[in-house]
């Protein structure tokens, strides 16, 4: 896992951000038993309260769950993985089409430059 | 805590004092056995190599004090007053243990210094028959003591002992001036050893300057007419009351000392 | 009970004051960063804590006692200088952490060092002044403390070395004690911290968490400090 930390946002929200993004991609599967804090938080290069904090956030939200003595657990129900997932890909949308729109472009323009993107990565596909 | 302070202070200052006292050894059976060649006069570069050798063994017993000396004053400037300072003053010890520690082992140096010295030289004197001669002197010796009176013998040994306290009461006083010195020296912001030397100084020369105002102070009173008018003491006696009245002197040079260390350590020190 | 509390701290050395009237309070559990330009008072808060120095004024408490002998059995102090005596080898250095101190976890801090590549018989002498810094650190972070006050424990290392300090930090101390890392490199730190402490002039001027400073001003402490200190 790659930890990569913003300056603008406070640290245990970009913590359950992250990983959220282990769990959707796999870094940190289904069922599978999570590390510890302590060493999550090594790992990350973060205080093990924030770590601590993150994650209990992520239970509430039913993403992890614990047994009281064995750790903490990612979740095996995966369409709260697919909504978690969902949600990520909005986040990212949005920060997209924010971008977009100040820009000054037009919902149709977006629309067709995103078309034209896939559209060469399909005519490169298609040359090579 | 002391225990475990004197053992690291050991450790701290065997390392080298006993490599000293391994070159004593070393340069004085070099003398003994360059003493017996010389005597036999056959080699001119021999004799030159014995003169070497003796002059090795002269150089090892200056180099010996000096050590124990600048030992006592290194290991308290740099073990406590240096860098080391922040490690040693926030071991869960006190500063009197700290004291304590630093004084016991130096002096404990300072003996073990001249009784290396006097085994040196006796390797040095050492020739076939030594030892019986030795021996033969010691015999003489306790025969010696057997004719003495039950008081001469009483004397004797009070003398050895109250001299015995004496010796390591200098040690200890002279140690404490330099501790004084250093620590108060090194509670200033800047030149702490220049400050160390004044206080040095300043310190000897406020003592003799009160030592001689006491004398004048106790002339003046006439005490010793008062007291030797009555009372009409034997040598022996006189003696006694000397080095009884040195020994004073020195607990309290050396409580002044100690105080001044302590104050100075407790209440401002200023490590860099 | 705090484990490190200060009520009116004052220290002034001759003229000039070092601390005025400092109040603060650091509780159990919590990695705090007094943060400060270069002579600030950082490091005359933490000789004070540690008895190094004696205030003209005000109060200071450790663990709920003035420093002294008991205090100093459960802080653990990284001073900002070498302060292991370097005639030592790495064996008599663990010799002398566990002779002086119940607390000394020697086995944490055997495979530390074995695992820095140091060898027992090793004398600090014969180390760089970086591998010096680490196994002074893996001696301070192998005690069981109730306060770890370290002074600019990341000053002049380097990054992959810096990392090692910080996640040594991070593995090693005990949740129910509270760290302090007083530095000016505070991007390099920000992350580990729970609280920070700004610190200027001999004066506190803000006590925070990392993560309210974030959410309500919307900037990284480090962008703080440097608005807060801007020259």
């Amino acid at each position: 896992m790659q930890w990569q930390f913003s300056n603008d946002a406070p640290i245990y929200t970009q913590l359950i951000q992250q990983v959220k993004v282990g769990i959707v991609t796999g870094a940190f599967p289904p069922g599978e038993r999570l590390p510890s804090v302590r060493d999550m938080a090594t790992e990350a290069g973060v205080n093990p309260n924030t770590m601590q904090r993150a994650l209990a956030e992520l239970e509430r939200d039913g993403l992890v769950y614990s047994l009281r003595t064995a750790g903490r657990f990612v979740t095996e129900d995966n369409t709260m993985i697919n909504a978690a997932k969902r949600s990520l890909a909005q986040r990212h949308v949005k920060t997209f089409l924010e971008a977009m729109l100040g820009l000054g472009f037009q919902k149709e323009e977006i629309i067709s430059l995103i078309t034209q993107e896939f559209g060469e990565e399909d005519g490169d596909h298609a040359s090579a | 805590m002391l225990r475990k302070l004197l053992k690291h202070e050991f450790r701290a200052t065997g390392r080298i004092m006993l490599p000293i006292y391994l070159i004593l050894l070393v340069t004085a059976v070099g003398s003994n056995l360059a003493g017996r060649g010389m005597m036999d006069g056959r080699s001119e570069a021999l004799n030159i190599l014995g003169v070497l050798i003796i002059m090795a063994f002269g150089f090892a017993i200056c180099g010996a004090l000096l050590m124990a000396f600048v030992l006592m004053i290194q290991r308290f400037y740099k073990n406590l007053l240096q860098d080391e300072g922040y490690l040693m003053f926030t071991l869960p010890v006190s500063v009197h243990q700290h004291i304590w520690s630093k004084l016991i082992v130096s002096a404990v140096w300072f003996i073990a210094t001249v009784l290396a010295i006097i085994a040196a030289s006796l390797v040095v004197a050492y020739q076939g028959g030594f030892l019986r001669e030795l021996l033969d002197l010691l015999r003489y010796f306790l025969e010696g003591l057997q004719k003495l009176k039950i008081s001469e013998a009483f004397n004797g040994t009070i003398y050895l002992v109250e001299f015995a306290i004496l010796m390591f009461l200098s040690l200890v006083a002279f140690s404490l001036q330099f501790y004084a010195a250093l620590a108060a020296g090194h509670s200033q912001a800047n030149h702490k050893m220049l400050w160390s030397v004044a206080w040095f100084f300043g310190m000897q020369f406020v003592l003799q300057f009160g030592g001689s105002l006491l004398m004048v102070g106790l002339n003046k009173l006439d005490l010793y007419d008062r007291l030797f008018s009555h009372w009409d003491p034997t040598p022996a006696v006189a003696i006694h009351v000397g080095l009884l009245m040195a020994i004073g002197f020195l607990i309290l040079y050396s409580a002044i000392f100690y105080a001044i260390t302590t104050f100075f350590l407790k209440k401002h020190l200023n490590l860099e | 009970m705090p484990v490190l509390e200060c009520k009116g701290l004052t220290k002034r050395f001759g003229r000039a004051t070092a601390l005025e009237d400092v109040s603060l309070t650091i509780e159990p559990g919590r990695i705090v960063g007094l943060l400060g330009p270069n002579g600030s008072g950082k490091t005359t808060l933490i000789k004070l804590a540690n008895g190094l120095l004696t205030p003209e004024g005000g109060y200071i408490a450790v663990c709920g006692a003035a420093p002294g002998r008991e205090s100093h059995g459960q802080v653990s102090y990284l001073p900002e200088r070498t302060a292991i005596p370097t005639w030592m080898t790495a064996r008599q250095l663990l010799d002398f952490y566990g002779d002086f101190y119940q607390d000394f976890r020697r086995e944490a801090a055997e495979e530390m060092l074995d695992h820095l590549g140091i060898l027992p018989q090793q004398t600090i002498k014969q180390m760089s002044k970086g591998t010096r810094e680490k196994v002074q650190l893996v001696m301070v972070m192998s005690r069981a403390a109730k306060l770890y006050l370290l002074d600019e424990p990341i000053g002049g290392v380097d990054p992959a070395t810096r990392d090692y300090i910080l996640s040594t930090i991070i593995g090693n101390y005990n949740p129910e004690a509270a760290v302090v890392i007083s530095t000016h490199l505070i991007a390099d730190v920000e992350k580990v911290l729970d609280e920070v402490i700004f610190i200027n002039q001999g004066h506190v001027v803000l006590q925070s968490t990392v993560d309210d400073i974030r959410e309500e001003k919307g900037m990284s402490v480090d962008e703080l400090f440097r608005e807060v200190f801007k020259c």
